[in-house]
Formats: structure tokens, sequence, C-alpha cells
């Protein structure tokens, strides 16, 4: 299992296009992935879940991935949060 | 049993179908237990359901096309996207087989399970996210709830009854078929009713004992321009509904006819028709009407319902497409005018404040965001290359905001010859006037500017203090307040004597009722929705131009709405 601290660093916080983009990403890998904030944890393979941690901008968040591919998996999160969601320019 | 009702009409037509009622709080579900062996079939009824929805929303992704699919294609990937949620169906799944509720009640269960999370979120764009998941689950329920021989009818050829309409399901109703609309609640001035008339959707509000009396498949005659609900017409309804659809025709024949005629009093007065646009059918029904011109563009359509703003080149596209559109007529490009009413989801004003009527929207918005307006003006000069190009700018309220516009178009059209970019020769820029100050200051920043455009919803609003949307307030809303009349005279008068045009492009210019009125106080340049035009037209062609002026005397001595509307009759 891996755990990492992840930033909501674009403009406009974890809103709908970038919690699909996020969830999307993550649906394309096989292992297991929840998002920690505020005491939350949600399923981070749902959409309605994803949304419901409300995270605004600069919210730290706990991604923890588990199975096969929780690597890869990992790495590709982490850029998606590090690229602010491709938004912001 | 035939059944006659009378609602507000809020937009023309007229339309006989079948009744499609949608209740409020769609989910009026009660509890109900299945046993163990019903289990599997359940779970086979709730997963049609899941795929019907999701082909409906594969379908009506796939139909649509050009601006509505940016704005509405967006909130349907959202959609799709919750349909195939793991949760909400693990969810359902789980309250089935488990629970031994039935598909409809573990539908209702998942629903308020969910949607009492989001209500509980402080965050009021997190909290509208109800509304996607309310319309997702509505979605399902009701092809849990169709019957064999409706799915494959569509809602083609149906009248939605119901208790409010959202402007954005408009476009997706008439594109599934739906010919009119009845809804309980709402106001004919509110952008529902507004995006109704420029679709040509008959749309009747009130009436609210009808979402009682109806049933599915029940046939409704509805007249979107008396208002007039028939439940179950009889034969002699159906033969005055023949007639007034002959009419219809009729009229539009000889309004066609219009097309191509000058808009020209009958002592010979050009008046100049220039349309609002926002989409690009907007241009074409413009430009195949005789628009003189785009008096009004909005840009927020490129700004709405997305996550990010739009790039200069996205932008620049839009507005050349455009300018091409009107093949040489003027294009009025009004600058982004967001307030915290209609900008959740650019991201610019998610914030909501106190008193978005009064708040940073507008201008104040654009001033607030200089390089985000930056880019709209650089695009907006780089499309005046191709033709003659008008920047009006919202919410105007002092000397020093357009001073400080003026001098951020310096800097675009510096910043654009410095990269060589083409740009037109000559941009004009112009004020809207929306806020009395402005209205009452327009001496003191006349010289700044090269037009004027009057929004009169706005004006009305600021001016007598009543939210036009407010449905207790809808008699009080109006543009025949004796105030209103006077200062559009003295605007109108002011703009003449100083040789800068002065147009209105609120609602009030696209009702042809208000033409006599509007020349008589001296308006020259009327700026209406293409849906009218033809018919402002016809009642300026009407009209005898020197009499009503000479009659604005009488008009401007009316001291309340029955005097001015008795003018009018006269």
């Amino acid at each position: 299992m891996l755990e990492r601290e992840l930033q909501v660093g674009n403009r406009l916080g974890l809103h709908a296009r970038a919690a699909a983009k996020l969830v999307q990403l993550l649906s394309g890998f096989s292992s297991q992935a929840t998002l920690t904030g505020r005491g939350r944890e949600v399923n981070a393979k749902s959409i309605m879940g994803v949304l419901l941690l409300a995270a605004a901008p600069g919210a730290t968040l706990v991604l923890r991935v588990d199975g096969d591919d929780e690597a890869a998996a990992m790495e590709a999160a982490a850029a998606l949060f590090e690229r602010r969601f491709d938004e912001d320019g | 049993m035939r059944r006659a009702l009378r609602g507000q009409p809020a937009s023309r037509g007229i339309a006989l179908g079948r009744v499609r009622v949608r209740h409020p709080q769609a989910l009026v579900v009660s509890e109900q237990r299945i046993t163990a062996e019903q289990v599997p079939d359940e779970i086979l009824r709730l997963h049609r359901a899941l795929d019907a929805a999701r082909a409906e929303l594969h379908g009506l992704r796939e139909r649509l096309h050009g601006a509505l699919a940016q704005e509405v294609g967006e909130f349907l990937d959202l959609h799709a996207m919750i349909l195939d949620d793991p949760e909400l169906l693990h969810g359902l799944d789980d309250l089935v087989t488990t629970g031994r509720y039935s598909a409809d009640y573990a539908l209702k269960l998942q629903r308020d399970r969910l949607a009492a999370v989001f209500e509980g979120m402080h965050d009021d764009y997190f909290r509208s996210r109800r509304e996607d998941l309310d319309h997702v689950i509505g979605r399902v329920h009701a092809a849990l709830q169709r019957r064999g021989d409706d799915a494959a009818a569509g809602l083609s050829g149906e009248i939605l009854v119901c208790d409010a309409v959202a402007p954005q399901e408009l476009a997706e109703l008439q594109s599934q078929g739906v010919v009119a609309v009845v809804a309980a609640s709402g106001s004919p001035l509110s952008h529902g009713a507004i995006l109704a008339r420029s679709l040509h959707l008959p749309l009747v509000l009130g009436g609210g004992e009808l979402l009682s009396l109806a049933n599915d498949g029940d046939a409704l005659m509805v007249d979107g321009g008396t208002g007039e609900l028939v439940l179950e017409p009889g034969p002699a309804d159906l033969r005055r509904y023949h007639r007034r659809v002959a009419e219809i025709g009729k009229e539009q024949a000889q309004l066609t006819r219009l097309r191509r005629q000058p808009t020209r009093t009958q002592d010979g007065v050009d008046i100049r028709l220039y349309a609002n646009a926002e989409s690009r059918e907007d241009v074409a029904e413009a430009h195949s009407l005789g628009a003189d011109g785009i008096g009004l563009y909005r840009t927020e359509f490129l700004f709405l319902q997305r996550r990010e703003l739009p790039t200069e080149d996205e932008q620049f596209l839009a507005y050349r497409d455009l300018v091409l559109g009107m093949a040489g007529r003027v294009v009025t490009i009004r600058t982004l005018d967001l307030g915290a009413d209609k900008a959740d989801h650019s991201g610019l004003a998610l914030r909501s404040e106190p008193n978005p009527a009064l708040g940073l929207r507008g201008v104040r918005l654009s001033l607030a965001h200089e390089a985000l307006f930056l880019t709209q003006l650089r695009a907006i000069l780089r499309a005046s290359a191709y033709g003659p190009v008008r920047i009006l700018v919202p919410m105007i309220c002092c000397r020093e905001e357009m001073q400080a516009v003026i001098a951020l178009l310096e800097a675009a059209r510096a910043s654009l010859l410095a990269e060589s970019a083409p740009t037109g020769p000559f941009v004009e820029i112009g004020a809207m006037i929306e806020v009395p100050a402005a209205a009452l200051g327009l001496p003191d920043f006349i010289d700044l500017v090269d037009f004027v455009s009057v929004g009169t919803n706005d004006l009305v609003q600021y001016l007598l203090a009543v939210d036009r949307n407010h449905e207790s307030l809808a008699s009080l809303y109006t543009p025949r307040h004796p105030a209103m009349l006077r200062l559009l005279s003295e605007l109108f008068t002011y703009g003449r004597r100083n040789g800068i045009p002065v147009a209105v492009c609120g609602e009030m210019a696209g009702e042809p009722e208000n033409v006599p009125l509007l020349l008589a106080l001296g308006l020259r340049d009327f700026s209406l929705h293409p849906s009218t035009l033809l018919e402002v037209r016809r009642a300026i062609r009407d009209a005898d131009h020197a009499s009503l002026r000479r009659r604005a005397q009488s008009l401007l001595r009316a001291h309340d709405r029955v005097s001015i509307e008795k003018w009018l009759a006269r």
C-alpha cells in the first residue's frame, strides 16, 4: 500500500471537472484508491465520493492506493495534482 | 374530461401534445420490500433502467452541436460519470440484495443519503452538485417507471407539465421532442423564459392546478401567446387550434415578406434594428432577417458552464466567426458580463455574494481580473481585422471605470501592434447604461464613448429596486413607469444633441407593443432578439414618427402606469 499527501493547487479546487479527471485516471488502474480530507475518507474512483470532499484550493489530501499497479497509479495521480489538473493556463 | 385553465403567457406559439408530468421532488416513492426470490429480477430491472439512462445521455450527447455542445455537454459528461459511479452502484445493488428494497425505493434511499451530505456542505458550488445527482437519479427513476411503449416514443410530441424548469433544460427538452412546457412557478422575465422565446418553444407559467389534474398521456392544448391551457380538448377546441395554427402560418408568411423591407416609418424615418445574439444560430437568423448589425453579442456563453477559461485564440475564433457571419455589418461585442448570479461554473465568481445584483459583476469583475480582460480585449481587437466591430462595456457606473477600460484597450492595441498582429482601423467603444447613476451621469463621460446602449432589464431593476425574477413583485417590475420613461427620454435627447447614438437593448425593445412608446421618446436604434425582429419592424412600418413625437409630451406627463397604457392604447 502506498500513501502520499497531495495538495490541491489549482485555483478552483477539486470541482467537477478536476474530480472527473482524477476519477477517470484512477479508474484506469486495478488498484483500490481512497482519498482522505478533513477526516473523511472516500473512494477515489467515485465521482460522488471525490465531490463530497469539497476540497478547496490549497487543501491537503491523502491518497492511498493498494494493488498490483499501485506505484504507477500513485505516480500518475500525483502528476495530475502537480499539473494542477491541467488548469490555470 | 375537458378542463380549461389559464396561466401566464411566457413564450408564444401554440402546441397540441401528450402530457408528461414531472412532479416536484421527483422521488415520491413509498417503502417497498421484495422477497428473496424477487431479488435477481429486481436487480435486472434496476440495471436495465441504468442502461436506459446511460443510452439516453449518450444519445443526447451525440445530438448536441455547436455552442450548445460545449455548454450542455459538460453536464452530460458529469452525469454519465455519476451513473457509472461505483459507490452509487454498489449501494444500490446492496440495498436491493441485502436490504430487500424495490429498485425504486433503493434509488430514493441512495439519493437521500448522498443529497443529505451535499446539502450539509458550506460551499455553494459543491452544495449545488446535488442538482446533478437529482438529475441523474431522476433519469434512472423515469426509466424504471416507464412502460414499454413509452420508451420508444421518448418525449416526442409531449408537453412537459412541471413545477419549475431550469434554463439549461430547455434546449435539451426541445431536442428530445418536447413541443411546449407548462411550469407552475417562474416569471416571464426570467432567463428561462427569455431562452424559451429564443428557442420558439411555447411556455406557459402558473396554471398550477394543471400539475395535479393532468396525467401522463392526456391530450393538452397550450397557447403560449394567451396562456390558455385546455386539458382533453373537445371538437370545438381542436377546430380553434387548427384555426390558430393556420393564422400563425399566415402571419409568419406575411412577416417573412418583411425580411427584405426597410425599417422605415410611414413618414419615411429610417430606424435601425440590431440583433441581440449569443449563438451562431442567432447570428445566422439576424443576418437572414436583414438586421442592421449585431447590437449586443453576449460573450458569457464562452465562459459559462465550463471550468476553465477560454484562451485568446478560442475567443478570437468565436468573434471572427461572428464578424464574418454578419458580412460587413457592424457587430457589437459586449465584454464579459458575469456576476455571482451567473458565474458558478466559470470559476471567476465562485464565491457566493450576499447581494449579487450589487456585487462584483460586469465591468467590475473584468477590471478585477485585468489579465483576463486584456485577453478578451485582444481577441476582440484581432477579430476587428475582419469587419466592423464595436465594444460594449456592461455595468459602467462612473467615468473612472470607462477610463480604466480605455487604458486597457489601448494597452491591448499596443501589444498587438508590437506583435504586428492585424486589427481593424477603428474600433468604437460604448457603455451599457444599466446603473441609474450612469443614466443620470451620462454627461460626465459622454466624451469617452462612441455610442451607448441602454440595458433596460437591469436599469428597470435598479431604478425601481425590483428584482425582475421576484415572483411576488412581478406586477411592480415594468419599464412602463413614469420615471423610467423620463429617464429614457433624457438619454435619447442628450445622445442626439451630442451626436452619440443611443440604443435600447433590453427586452423592452423586442416587444412590438412598446414600439410607439419608444419612437415617441426619440429612440432610433433598437437592439432585440431576432425572434421578434420582424414584428418590431412591422410595428415601426405602421407608425407615423412625426405624430408620435408630437404626442411625447403627453406621454411624459403621465403620472402612473395606467395613464401610460392608456396613451399606448390611443
